[in-house]
């Protein structure tokens, strides 16, 4: 099989790594935290220290506010449901995930909030303008999505943040498809909170994800249980990391997130080079035929290596059946989970198809993706 | 053919038909509600109705075998099960359905909604 559906998880995961977290887990496995033996301990020292490499990793300072959560989805929900009050109102945009989206439209349901949504323009891009033109007097947080998953564009991080800092609005990026492709500096950037995933391009495995906070960000949890700390307490601690983090957490997924990020601290940026260049050649060749249509690919320079295209007369669903039947190519196909992304490209109803790349994708597998597609729509 | 008939409490944009002498419910995208409810005539009906002017043994070949898969195996076939059960590769297999291999040869065929990513 040709995988090109990293965007969604990548594949293969390097088993070194899964191979070093397991026996790390085998040796270690006790609850971290839940006890004062030494295996208990040992376990608890263990996490802190990957909690460490994350902060050091994205650029934060304060390695007990990295909370880990199960994915992405479950971090931007805490966050969220944790930082809006009744009459708040969230600026966010039409690129967002269904995991950003989502949760805006209940909340919104519930009468909770209000929120507005910045567009993109023709390349994919959100201009920081429009986010500052959006904040309101009310608006209580800024969500943003750091690339687009659709698209791959990403997006002007340093310039949307300095718009919020200037209206005193946080500003929390969702980094599911940018975090372990490029480099990420939140402190620098003045991000208050980041959302990562461990299981896309920080190559961990799925069922691991988290959060990084600024100091001057303080979620209400929504979630409360055993934590560890403070037992007698009838409340759930106020403290971090475990404010956030109810219940035994995944030492598994955390060992494995360690030992790929160890994996792709030392290759990531060698890794982006390869992968862009292998996007432009399927940039370039799928360009050609004549059936088929590009979105957002013509500037290449804030890009992960994401493409997406439709081609005439097919669905997207077809495509991606054929490519996967007939050449043993995984691409994904539909919306994304992103609609509005969808809505505006004009590709709705029938949804389009998404080539990932990864940092094993060969140039025989572009070679062979761009063949398979002029066999579809040449 | 008779006019669709909306019912009361059951999900948004179902509808029910009578087709080739059976009532036949379907669900928003056109697929059947029930595998079970599918005949040979209802086939060619829907079939026509899709654009398929002349039904060839290759549609044929296509619908028995998705139905009978699906009947043993209590699932779709896989990308690759449906190219190598029926010996026809997809793109061809597309060719043969005007609406294509989900709304197509799949829903024509009476199997339920993928339901993906849509």
């Amino acid at each position: 099989m040709i995988y090109l559906d990293n965007a969604a998880t990548s594949f293969p995961k390097p088993a070194e790594c899964l191979q070093r977290a397991l026996d790390r887990y085998l040796q270690i496995g006790a609850s971290p935290g839940r006890g004062g033996y030494d295996r208990a301990v040992e376990a608890e020292s263990t996490v802190s220290a990957v909690r460490k490499k994350l902060c050091r990793f994205f650029g934060a300072d304060e390695a007990h506010r990295v909370c880990f959560t199960y994915n992405a989805t479950d971090a931007l929900n805490l966050l969220i449901q944790g930082l809006v009050q009744p009459g708040d109102h969230v600026v966010s945009s039409r690129l967002e995930h269904n995991s950003v989206l989502r949760p805006l439209h209940h909340l919104q349901k519930q009468g909770r909030i209000s929120f507005d949504l910045v567009p993109f323009d023709s390349d994919g891009f959100i201009d920081p303008a429009q986010v500052g033109a959006a904040i309101k007097p009310t608006t209580r947080l800024v969500v943003l999505t750091h690339a687009s998953n659709v698209l791959g564009t990403v997006q002007p991080v340093q310039e949307i943040a300095a718009v919020c800092r200037a209206r005193g609005v946080p500003l929390v990026l969702d980094a599911s498809q940018s975090a372990g492709v490029v480099p990420i500096r939140v402190n620098e950037w003045g991000v208050q909170g980041l959302v990562f995933t461990g299981h896309k391009s920080l190559l961990g495995p799925t069922g691991i994800g988290g959060l990084v906070l600024a100091p001057e960000l303080d979620p209400e949890p929504s979630r409360f249980g055993g934590t560890g700390v403070d037992s007698r307490s009838p409340y759930h601690t106020m403290e971090y990391p475990y404010r956030l983090e109810a219940g035994t957490i995944n030492l598994l997924g955390i060992l494995g997130l360690e030992a790929s990020l160890d994996y792709v601290d030392q290759s990531y940026a060698a890794s982006y080079a390869r992968e862009m260049s292998l996007l432009r050649k399927l940039r370039d060749g799928l360009g050609a035929l004549p059936r088929l249509r590009l979105y957002c690919v013509n500037l290449l320079d804030h890009h992960l290596p994401v493409l997406t295209c439709t081609v005439e007369h097919h669905t997207s669903e077809d495509v991606g059946a054929i490519l996967d039947g007939d050449f043993g190519i995984a691409v994904r196909a539909g919306l994304h989970c992103a609609p509005l992304v969808h809505q505006d490209l004009g590709t709705l109803e029938n949804g389009a198809v998404r080539f990932s790349l990864g940092p094993f994708t060969t140039e025989a597998e572009i070679d062979a993706a761009v063949n398979a597609m002029a066999a579809i729509a040449g | 053919m008779s006019a669709h008939t909306p019912e009361e409490g059951k999900p948004q944009g179902r509808r029910v038909r009578m087709i080739a002498g059976r009532e036949v419910a379907f669900d928003d995208e056109g697929f059947f509600d029930d595998f079970e409810n599918w005949s040979e005539a209802i086939f060619e009906a829907l079939a026509h109705e899709s654009g398929i002017a002349v039904i060839t043994d290759r549609h044929w070949q296509v619908v028995r075998f998705l139905r009978e898969f699906y009947a043993y195996n209590g699932r779709a076939p896989l990308n690759n099960q449906l190219r190598q059960g029926t010996g026809i590769r997809l793109l061809e297999l597309e060719g043969l359905f005007p609406e294509g291999l989900k709304q197509g040869a799949r829903r024509l065929a009476g199997l339920p909604n993928p339901k993906t990513c849509n």
